[in-house]
């Protein structure tokens, strides 16, 4: 007729202000909570896929600073440092190594971009070698290279977007007056792939004057070690090795300042919350003192109190966290955005990855942190004495 | 059912509380007894000790010395003091109470009200019909889906007694069970209360400072200076 | 203490730096991550407002395609106006076209609005200041990839556009890549840019076609 839950539930409806404003604080303490959970895991999933899409976990790249290499290759080309091509044979030689693939980056000025000039970036990749290193590359038109020589380019969606390109036009290389045909445009990969213009890198070579590369890229191979490869390449005379999960590693570290700081957020909302509830628990129980020693004569145990006191508790934390739960996954890409303008460097993809056993994680979080806070007030209630109480 | 003279039995139990420095005896080396189907009042001034006195026999508290058998068991004696766990224990085989301020839960319906004990602790032999026929009997069936604001203080306290009913008590234990109603709804009270007591042949201590309703019962009790005066 | 927190700053400048010099190996080429069909913004608003309305106060951003403000209809209408079809997987309904409306103090002066269009080696952007009748105040190309970039972007060639408005459009053909009237005036600097030339000249009419339909035709003042 009556259950101990009804009993519970029914109290906390008494007043209804109270109870909602404690769910609220709830809701907002777990809402925060799985959101950074989730980006704990998402961020390193995505940054993780970012690097996978690299298709190489190794770089080998001339010495010198290979980050100025990089800046200055996007500041104007000049200043780029090179290697010889032959090197990737000697590399191939690791047994570590699954994959080596020749890369010649060149940046050209176009002095018709926009009001002061801009960079025109192109890669020179190996038509036998790099296509394999990035097997998910899928084509909107047209295809790989027809030759390793050939004139011809393939576009990066958003780098064909904006230059309005079609498999069958011409583009057009600034600063060397060489025309080369777009033969393929790939399909959005949500990676700096997608602004790239790729070509043979025989073409770029024979355009730019230069016969030999910046970089080469390593495929390593399942299960080979890493750490052991890197050493030796760091060996070879005048080269970088960067190293895909050093870059990681340094990124992860960055990001996790930003981590400890949204974490301590969440902790103080965890405990802002626990003390809204145990107020709001122990005022519940002060005012029905009488209530609760009227069921002890009719044969409750102090357990049985405790556990009733209890059960209100977790209907408040289980209500708060599905709620702030469903907050989180409901505004999941929002909180992404929100991210994405914090931090300097987004990968691509979900930032915030909210899954089942991340949910019932901060859900079991919730209601111990919840159980926590109503052990005073219940194991209060279980003391009460019928005698004492009703003569009030 | 085992038809034992003495039901109830006190001997010599005595109250004392501390207030400061000072020894208050509420209660003095009182003795009495009282057979099954007995239907006892207690009257007496304020102070007089009888509240003190009914605490100890529904065993809502402990003496300070004497003794108390009921039911054949010994409760009370030899300065044993029992905790709060074995009262309740005792409390829920034997007694049913009611109080001056009914105390219902006010956000549930007369009976969920009158249910609440079984969601705790059903004797065994205690029925779930047993809630609506008491409500029958107390002329609540009509009533029963209301909460408690939403009837009189004669009802609820109707629903008081029915709750205490529902879990087939040896004793009923009304400590001053009119002293919140007006003397029309105290007559109807006291009917009921009679009306257990010869009919279904409960057994009734009640505690009144109201000659009407003390009057009712077959036995009268005085007491004065936490004493008694048959 | 001054340099304390000096050391301080240069060590998170340092931090920083390495940062982003990381953060710039793994991006080599930036993206800007646009979903859907891609607009055509000022690449400085600021000095391009200030430049092109000398007196202007301020501007106003909003966005307008055709697929918002009347879908296939629409699409219909301004390519009859144009007299040649959008075509290409680039020119379609869901192009987001940025008006910029310039103010001076709390009046309206004019627009700025830019459409992308495909050039042969390339693609080529056609801005255009208009005053409130929508005439053209300056005509210019803010990119274009071709041998012959410079003289097309050259002020003369732009020069040539300025008091015209749509109705002089109006008798350029884009099939026949030939206009009269004013339109038929223009001279093309370089022969070998043909293409280029002409696609400019659509994108001049296409420009003015969706100003008028986005703007100046619901603000009743069809020049």
């Amino acid at each position: 007729m009556i259950t101990r839950y009804q009993i519970a539930y029914k109290n906390l409806l008494r007043k209804k202000a109270r109870t909602l404003l404690t769910i609220i604080g709830i809701t907002l303490s777990s809402w925060v909570l799985v959101s950074l959970l989730g980006f704990n895991q998402g961020y390193e999933r995505a940054l993780n896929r970012d690097i996978e899409n690299m298709g190489y976990q190794i770089m080998v790249m001339a010495k010198g600073c290979p980050y100025e290499a990089a800046t200055m290759m996007l500041q104007g080309g000049t200043g780029l440092r090179y290697i010889e091509k032959s090197m990737v044979g000697s590399i191939l030689k690791e047994p570590e190594i699954d994959q080596a693939t020749p890369i010649l980056m060149q940046a050209f000025f176009d002095p018709n971009k926009g009001e002061n000039g801009g960079i025109a970036g192109y890669f020179g990749v190996d038509p036998a070698t790099y296509p394999s290193m990035k097997p998910f590359f899928r084509f909107r038109q047209g295809e790989w290279f027809h030759d390793d020589s050939a004139d011809e380019a393939v576009m990066g969606f958003e780098a064909a977007e904006l230059e309005q390109r079609e498999v069958g036009d011409m583009i057009f290389v600034p600063e060397k007056n060489v025309k080369l045909k777009v033969v393929g445009i790939l399909e959005r990969t949500g990676t700096q792939d997608d602004g790239t213009i790729f070509v043979p890198l025989k073409t770029l070579q024979k355009v730019s004057g230069i016969d030999m590369i910046t970089t080469i890229g390593i495929k390593v191979k399942k299960d080979a070690d890493i750490v052991e490869l890197e050493n030796k390449l760091y060996k070879l005379p005048d080269v970088q090795v960067v190293s895909l999960s050093q870059v990681k590693q340094t990124i992860m570290k960055l990001i996790s300042t930003a981590r400890i700081m949204v974490l301590s957020v969440a902790i103080i909302a965890i405990l802002i919350a626990m003390v809204g509830v145990i107020n709001t628990i122990l005022m519940s129980v002060l005012e029905r003192i009488q209530e609760i020693g009227i069921l002890k004569t009719m044969g409750a145990m102090p357990g049985d109190i405790f556990s009733l006191v209890w059960t209100e508790t977790l209907i408040l934390c289980a209500c708060g966290g599905v709620a702030g739960i469903g907050f989180a996954i409901g505004f999941a890409s929002a909180t992404d955005f929100l991210v994405r303008i914090i931090l300097p460097y987004a990968p691509a993809g979900g930032l915030v990855v909210i899954d089942v056993s991340l949910a019932m994680l901060t859900m079991g979080i919730i209601l111990l942190v919840g159980l926590m806070s109503g052990l005073y007030p219940a194991w209060k209630a279980g003391r009460v004495r019928p005698l004492e109480s009703i003569r009030r | 059912m085992e038809n034992s003279a003495m039901f109830l039995e006190a001997r010599g139990l005595s109250r004392v509380y501390r207030r400061g420095s000072e020894d208050i005896h509420a209660l003095h080396e009182v003795s009495f007894s009282i057979q099954r189907g007995e239907f006892v009042s207690f009257m007496g001034p304020s102070g007089s000790g009888k509240t003190t006195l009914v605490n100890l026999l529904g065993c809502l508290d402990n003496p300070t010395s004497g003794e108390l058998d009921l039911a054949g068991r010994k409760i009370f004696g030899n300065g044993n003091v029992l905790s709060e766990r074995d009262l309740t224990r005792i409390r829920r085989e034997i007694f049913g109470y009611v109080f001056q301020n009914f105390y219902l839960i006010p956000t549930l319906t007369v009976l969920e009200n009158v249910a609440l004990p079984f969601a705790f602790y059903r004797k065994p032999g205690a029925r779930l019909e047993e809630v609506r026929r008491l409500l029958a009997m107390l002329g609540m069936e009509r009533r029963m889906d209301h909460l408690p604001a939403q009837i009189s203080g004669g009802e609820m306290q109707r629903v008081a007694i029915a709750r205490a009913l529902v879990n087939r008590p040896e004793i009923l234990l009304a400590d001053e069970p009119t002293g919140n109603l007006d003397t029309t709804r105290s007559a109807e009270i006291g009917e009921i209360l009679q009306h257990l007591n010869r009919n279904e042949g409960l057994t009734i201590i009640m505690v009144s400072h109201n000659p009407n309703l003390a009057r009712l019962g077959g036995r009268l009790i005085e007491m004065r200076d936490g004493k008694v005066f048959k | 203490m001054k340099s304390a927190l000096k050391d301080v700053a240069l060590a998170l400048d340092q931090r920083l730096r390495v940062f982003y010099l990381a953060v710039t190996l793994i991006i080599l080429v930036t993206a800007t991550p646009v979903c859907g069909a891609v607009g055509c913004d000022l690449n400085d608003p600021d000095r391009d407002v200030a430049r092109l309305f000398p007196n202007s106060s301020g501007y106003r951003t909003s966005y307008a395609s055709i697929e918002k403000r009347g879908g296939e209809p629409l699409l219909r209408k301004v390519e009859t106006r144009l007299g040649d079809r959008f075509h290409g997987i680039y020119e379609t309904v869901d192009v987001p076209y940025t008006i910029y409306e310039i103010y001076s103090g709390k009046e309206k002066v004019g627009y700025i609005h830019g459409v992308n269009e495909k050039g042969q080696f390339g693609g080529i952007q056609v801005f255009v200041a208009l005053d409130m009748a929508g005439t053209i105040k300056s005509f210019y190309i803010q990119k274009i990839t071709s041998q012959w970039a410079k003289k097309l972007r050259d002020p003369a060639f732009g020069a040539q556009f300025r008091g015209m408005s749509l109705k002089d459009l109006e008798q350029y053909d884009p099939l026949a890549g030939k206009g009269t009237g004013k339109v038929g005036e223009i001279q093309n600097p370089v022969s070998e840019a043909e293409t280029d030339f002409r696609a400019a000249l659509r994108a001049l009419k296409k420009n003015l076609i969706l100003m008028d339909e986005f703007v100046f035709s619901t603000e009743g003042k069809k020049p």
